[in-house]
């Protein structure tokens, strides 16, 4: 399939910050997913190839045409950035509305679009209400209907799922994935790996400005599955609960905390063993006071890639 | 001119007009604008307080023209012209910087030169019509008792253009001042009450490089005798003809520094 | 108690009285305010005149030195270091203005900033009550105010009685101090409510600055319309320059610059004051976690 992003040696600093660092990759249509911590560079990639930013090296197309300062390239390219900003005193209709407009669209096109668009987030009984009332939430799917309206081809979404109650996430990742069915290119950023998987299998790891891993995400969760994971629980009789872990080949250690009446159990196999937890906790009646995951976290992961 | 300049051109006017379109109602019913309603509007409430003042006491002191024309160059020329100039110039750019709304409009297919004079446009039109209201309002109370004598509008309109010209002017160069200060609001009060106040009383050429005089060259001379009389200190004036050339050069030139700016500069929305 | 039961408590406990627990907020906003491009070349200009009037009271004291500056070895009116030197300093026009300008660098953000960030909470989650919250914001005015009045007024009366060797001017002007100290409470304080009061109207810090500065040459040019139309001295008091001018004047036990009472100029600035005071205590309130 003939790739419709390339991006070759891109590298973009902020003073003496790396922000992304010698990138090089096709994208082709389908949905793609960028995944990356917090501060991994990932935004900075999506700046790229929107043109917001200038590389320091390298360089981007889109569907073979140079991205900045290529104002016309815009009419099939939709952009959902990540920071949470509107003009505040429009309601959702005249922001989105006003907006089309600028496509040079004529009157009634603007008015069937704003309508489509807002009917897709499901925001169309509350277009009147000003932005500045609406949730997080609502302006989430507000953001994801102004980079949808102009029906464009390419599609770029950095952390759209950000703030979204699971319903409307549920929503925002079946639109997605309905666009990949029409032939859409579409990047979606995320630091949330289930997010990610829920929208497709092809993945981009991203990490300290670098590409760390790109392809299938069933190799990246092979890798995430074999590393094994710590699991902090804190109960009214840990050591009742220990008896029964044991029973468990997926249970590798557990260590008592006695001060706190807490336990870290190690697990090479997440899922499972949080199939097991709540039945094990009713079953034997046993009050629990907290659950936390401390390496429940894609840092933890890219660390565990890297090495460290 | 050949076929793809006139496509281009025509493409840009479009999106001029669009992003006008957009702006000017946002702008007209924004929050910040309704302190600007009201400052615009003083003018007109003075002129009801002197002109009651004139009824009651029977005798006036001044006739509605000389108090018009003081207004001119003490509130308007001094200071209203200048603070909409300096707010909504630097709002064209800032204010997409500072509210993260900048990526709405550069992921548009629309050239980033018809953001900002499509920005500048639809500021400049709702600054001209605040200033243009309370004049129009204010001349017609001061001179109620006048209104037959046709001279008298032809001060007023000539007032009228010399306010509307200052107001391109100086939105155009505060405009492409917040394309790259960060701080354009500081250099902004710095030029307006420090350089553009002082320079505009020095003698020979150095005057020139205020717009100030210009505007002032285009004002009629008689106009203040007394009160604001110092504001036409050691004025050397332009002639008028090359004075309103000038405004629209310098006009012109600010705007397509402004547009040259916001191409290339890199805006980083920081979080 | 499990996670079940557990839900949003209100903490009913009382704050720890600390003393200067504002003092955070106050070293925070210098900090900021020092980090900003040209505001130090901004207070380099503000002090200025400071150096040139202690270089004044220098000159006046050494005057054997400087003969050839002097027509027929008369003293020049404005070389007598008396309360109408310490007046001309404090309530000249480039002062003034400066105090303004260094109150847009540093008090435009102090509260609008927090509107906008949503960081108010962030303050009333720590043992701080909105007394501190304000005594914290204003002292960061009150910091580079005092840097422009009353430092350099005090540094001005030790200088003369070093330069001079004598107790001998303390004795003829000796409510001289008190005067300094005066005005430039007076004024910092004024300057304080003032800025706070407009910081907190928008959330918007170009605003507000806009706001600060052209209240000030506003409520001036109101003035001198008004003065010049019905040539009535009462118009002084729409002026916040004419007014601090006004107070300058009495409290340096001056001619004062306008012929109306005294008192007048004290209640239009007292009135500000109050005015500030009441509408940061609605505008701060209105963001407060309430039960």
């Amino acid at each position: 399939m003939k790739p419709v992003i390339e991006v070759q040696n891109l590298s973009r600093w902020y003073g003496n910050v790396l922000g992304l660092s010698d990138v090089t990759l096709q994208i082709e249509p389908g949905i793609t997913g960028l995944l990356g911590p917090n501060g991994a560079g990932k935004s900075t990639f999506l700046r790229l190839i929107t043109g917001q930013l200038k590389p320091n090296i390298g360089s981007v197309w889109i569907s073979g045409q140079k991205v900045r300062n290529n104002y016309a390239m815009f009419q099939d390219l939709g952009v959902c950035p990540e920071q949470d900003s509107f003009y505040d005193e429009l309601s959702g209709w005249q922001f989105l509305t006003g907006l089309l407009r600028l496509y040079h669209l004529s009157e009634s096109e603007i008015l069937a679009k704003a309508r489509k668009a807002l009917d897709i987030v499901e925001l169309t009984p509350d277009k009147d209400r000003v932005i500045r009332s609406y949730s997080r939430g609502m302006r989430q799917r507000l953001k994801v209907a102004q980079a949808i309206a102009h029906e464009p081809e390419i599609l770029i979404l950095d952390e759209p799922l950000n703030g979204l109650d699971p319903l409307s996430r549920r929503k925002i990742i079946r639109l997605i994935k309905s666009y990949k069915e029409e032939g859409k290119t579409i990047v979606v950023s995320s630091h949330v790996l289930p997010e990610i998987e829920a929208m497709t299998k092809r993945i981009i790891l991203i990490h300290q400005g670098k590409i760390f891993a790109q392809g299938d995400i069933h190799y990246i969760r092979d890798l995430i599955e074999s590393h094994p994971h710590i699991i902090s629980i804190k109960c009214s009789r840990p050591r009742e609960l220990v008896s029964k872990f044991i029973q468990h080949d997926f249970v590798l250690k557990v260590n008592f905390i006695p001060d706190d009446d807490s336990l870290l159990v190690e697990t090479n196999n997440r899922d499972k063993f949080f199939g097991l937890l709540p039945s094990l906790f009713v079953e034997n009646n046993i009050e629990v006071f907290e659950v936390t995951s401390p390496d429940d976290n894609l840092q933890a992961v890219f660390d565990y890639l890297i090495g460290q | 001119m050949t076929q793809s300049n006139v496509g281009k051109l025509k493409h840009l006017w479009n999106s001029v007009w669009d992003v006008f379109h957009f702006f000017f109602p946002l702008v007209r019913r924004a929050r910040k604008s309704k302190v600007f309603y009201f400052i615009s509007f003083l003018p007109v409430i003075l002129a009801g307080i002197f002109k009651f003042s004139q009824i009651f006491t029977g005798h006036p002191r001044f006739e509605g023209i000389y108090i018009f024309s003081n207004m001119i160059m003490g509130f308007y020329l001094q200071f209203l012209i200048l603070i909409l100039a300096l707010f909504y110039g630097t709002s064209v750019c800032s204010e997409e910087l500072e509210g993260k709304t900048l990526t709405y409009l550069t992921t548009r297919p629309v050239p980033k030169s018809a953001i900002i004079l499509g920005k500048y446009a639809a500021y400049t039109t709702l600054i001209a019509l605040m200033v243009v209201f309370g004049l129009v309002f204010a001349f017609l109370i001061l001179n109620v008792d006048d209104l037959l004598n046709f001279s008298l509008y032809k001060i007023l309109f000539r007032n009228m253009a010399v306010l509307v010209l200052g107001l391109i002017c100086y939105t155009a160069f505060f405009t492409m001042i917040g394309t790259f200060l960060k701080r354009s609001i500081m250099f902004g009060l710095i030029f307006s009450f420090g350089w553009e106040n002082v320079i505009q009383y020095f003698p020979g050429s150095t005057q020139r490089f205020a717009i100030a005089h210009y505007l002032k060259s285009l004002l009629p001379t008689a106009q203040a005798h007394e009160g604001f009389a110092f504001l036409l200190f050691r004025l050397e004036p332009t002639p008028p003809a090359l004075a309103v050339l000038i405004l629209f050069l310098i006009t012109a030139g600010f705007l397509i520094l402004a547009c040259v700016i916001f191409s290339w500069q890199e805006y980083i929305l920081q979080d | 108690m499990t996670i079940k039961e557990k839900g949003y408590t209100h903490w009913d406990g009382e704050f720890l009285n600390k003393k200067l627990s504002w003092l955070p907020i106050t070293r925070y906003g210098i900090k900021l305010t020092f980090r900003k491009k040209f505001f130090k070349l901004l207070f380099f200009l503000a002090l200025t005149p400071a150096v040139l009037f202690l270089a004044g009271i220098y000159v006046a004291e050494r005057l054997e030195d400087f003969q050839f500056m002097i027509r027929e070895g008369e003293m020049p009116d404005f070389l007598n270091i008396n309360p109408a030197y310490f007046k001309a300093y404090f309530t000249n026009d480039y002062i003034l203005f400066m105090m303004v300008m260094i109150l847009v660098f540093c008090g435009a953000g102090l509260i609008s900033d927090d509107l906008k960030f949503n960081s108010l909470q962030l303050y009333f989650s720590r043992p701080i009550t909105k007394r501190d919250y304000f005594l914290g914001k204003a002292s960061v005015i009150v910091f580079f105010l005092f840097f422009v009045t009353l430092l350099p007024g005090l540094v001005f009366i030790l200088m003369k009685l070093l330069f001079a060797a004598s107790f001998e001017f303390l004795s003829t002007y000796p409510l001289l101090p008190f005067s300094v100290i005066g005005y430039s409470f007076l004024v910092t304080i004024f300057f304080a409510f003032y800025g706070l009061f407009l910081s907190s109207v928008n959330k918007n810090r170009r605003y507000v600055a806009i706001l600060i500065f052209g209240l000030y040459i506003f409520s001036d040019i109101l003035y001198g319309i008004f003065f010049g139309i019905f040539r009535n001295e009462y118009f002084a008091l729409l002026s916040i320059k004419e007014n601090l001018k006004q107070a300058g004047a009495f409290l340096f036990a001056q001619k004062l610059p306008h012929d109306i009472p005294w008192f007048l100029s004290f209640v239009i600035i007292a009135g500000f004051c109050i005015l500030g005071a009441y509408v940061l205590k609605k505008k701060i309130r209105g963001v407060e976690v309430v039960k």
